[in-house]
């Protein structure tokens, strides 16, 4: 089982753990209904469009109602420490929520019970939490993006907004120093997929690939466009492709997504994902092992 | 055997600095009925300001703290980050021009607007719980009617995401040159 976790931006949406369906721009969980827009949600539908897609069963998903004042994050963090071991998830993918790093902590020794590992993976300020709390080799796969990813590269910064400037200055060239920085100072995760105009796969700081086209800048303004690729690399990894391959994939298909939607800084990450099935139909075969007969 | 239950800990990464006891006393207060967890502490003698009590907050919550100190009137000096070395909030933005739009960065958090109209057609970045209910509130507004960040949010995010909202209107009142 694939289990996401994450808040969405509903205030009064309980605690809620269930399987992800769709219902038409909407997620449904329990039967609430959740817009598909920036964030946990986008993430989810990505990642529930690619399962359907490879025949795999449809993510479980924990989320809550936050709206930044951290409650709902709380409860989360609570209810998956308690019950990690039991629910023990194949991949566990934690997204948004309010950062804390002694709850962060708890999880990652919560998660050992488990009878076999998860896949651990964390993106937005599951990310930033287990960076600040000096958890980041505990996890499998991040996936930064430019400014994260210099914030992983400041041993100081417990946030992105109190990264160094020379640091923030920095331009995509300057990927490779950032990525070596933070594999020096133990605050990156085993695998990172840093998100960008050209998108970095690196394995113990090792650049196994770049991957710069088709080139889409107007993917960066669109809110969700990350998140979406958290999702697609969540999913892959769920259906067995090794981790790194599976960084790859994800970040072609953002791309290619992003040009058959013909992207502007207007679009909405919705119509990105709508693009995702065409996306597989015509390039996965080709781009990996992972060949679905209609 | 008696089973204690364990006392949930605490790391914040920020402080909370005062003049006096008196205000730390009552800032911990407002924070605690507002559902914040705090924890009184010494600030290390290089950060120290004012007294020697200090409130350890989470610092990724700063914005919404501060706005509720200031509401109360709770009087305190400065909140900083507890690790020494850290960086200052960063104040700069870097500006990217798609033709009919524009794109202004502040840290993690991405404001685009249409030139034209000043019409916000997105937002994006960012991983606190407050950027995608800010991103549902602020989109398809005019900058200059769009709720601010700062107001609603409550988190670092929500703070950058007003930076790039302030430099946005700063460009397109004069006229969105870049």
């Amino acid at each position: 089982m694939m289990l996401i976790v994450g808040t969405v931006p509903i205030k009064d949406l309980p605690l809620t753990i269930g399987k992800a369906s769709a219902e038409g721009d909407y997620l449904v969980v329990n039967g609430h209904r959740i817009p598909c827009t920036q964030g946990t949600a986008a993430m989810i539908t990505a990642a529930l469009v690619t399962t359907e897609y490879l025949k795999l069963e449809s993510p479980q998903v924990l989320v809550v109602g936050d709206t930044g004042q951290g409650k709902g994050s709380r409860e989360m963090y609570e209810y998956l420490i308690q019950n990690v071991a039991k629910l023990s998830p194949e991949v566990l993918a934690l997204h948004y929520c309010l950062p804390d790093m002694a709850l962060s902590r708890r999880l990652c020794e919560a998660v050992k019970g488990c009878p076999k590992r998860p896949i651990m993976i964390a993106d937005a300020a599951s990310m930033y939490a287990a960076k600040a709390a000096g958890l980041a080799t505990s996890f499998d796969i991040f996936t930064p993006d430019a400014t994260e990813m210099a914030f992983l590269a400041d041993p100081d910064a417990t946030h992105p907004a109190y990264i160094a400037k020379h640091l923030f200055d920095t331009d995509v060239t300057q990927t490779p120093r950032l990525v070596a920085a933070a594999y020096q100072k133990k605050n990156a995760a085993k695998l990172l997929l840093v998100k960008g105009a050209t998108d970095y796969v690196v394995r113990n700081g090792e650049i196994l690939a770049t991957i710069s086209e088709p080139n889409v800048p107007a993917l960066e303004p669109i809110g969700g466009t990350g998140d979406t690729i958290t999702g697609l690399l969540s999913a892959f990894v769920y259906a067995s492709m090794e981790p790194h391959e599976a960084a790859i994939v994800a970040a072609r298909a953002n791309r290619m997504a992003g040009k058959l939607a013909q992207a502007t800084p207007a679009t909405r990450v919705r119509q990105i994902i709508d693009q995702f099935p065409a996306v597989f139909k015509q390039y996965l075969c080709q781009w990996s092992e992972v060949c679905i007969k209609p | 055997m008696p089973f204690f239950r364990k006392k949930p800990s605490f790391e914040g990464g920020g402080l909370v600095l005062f003049m006096d006891v008196h205000d730390a006393m009552a800032a911990e207060k407002v924070l605690k009925a507002a559902d914040y967890a705090v924890k009184l502490v010494a600030p290390p003698p290089e950060l120290r300001r004012g007294c020697d009590l200090a409130l350890e907050i989470n610092l990724v919550e700063q914005p919404g703290i501060e706005r509720l100190l200031k509401e109360k009137e709770t009087g305190y000096v400065s909140v900083l980050p507890m690790k020494p070395g850290t960086s200052g909030l960063l104040e700069i933005v870097k500006i990217t021009d798609f033709g009919d739009w524009i794109m202004v960065k502040a840290a993690n958090m991405k404001l685009s607007f249409e030139k034209k109209s000043g019409i916000i057609v997105n937002t994006s970045g960012g991983g606190c719980p407050d950027i995608p209910y800010l991103h549902a509130e602020m989109i398809g507004k005019r900058l200059d009617e769009a709720p601010r960040p700062r107001d609603l949010g409550f988190t670092l995010c929500a703070l950058m995401l007003d930076r790039a909202l302030e430099e946005s209107l700063t460009l397109w009142r004069g006229g969105s040159k870049v």
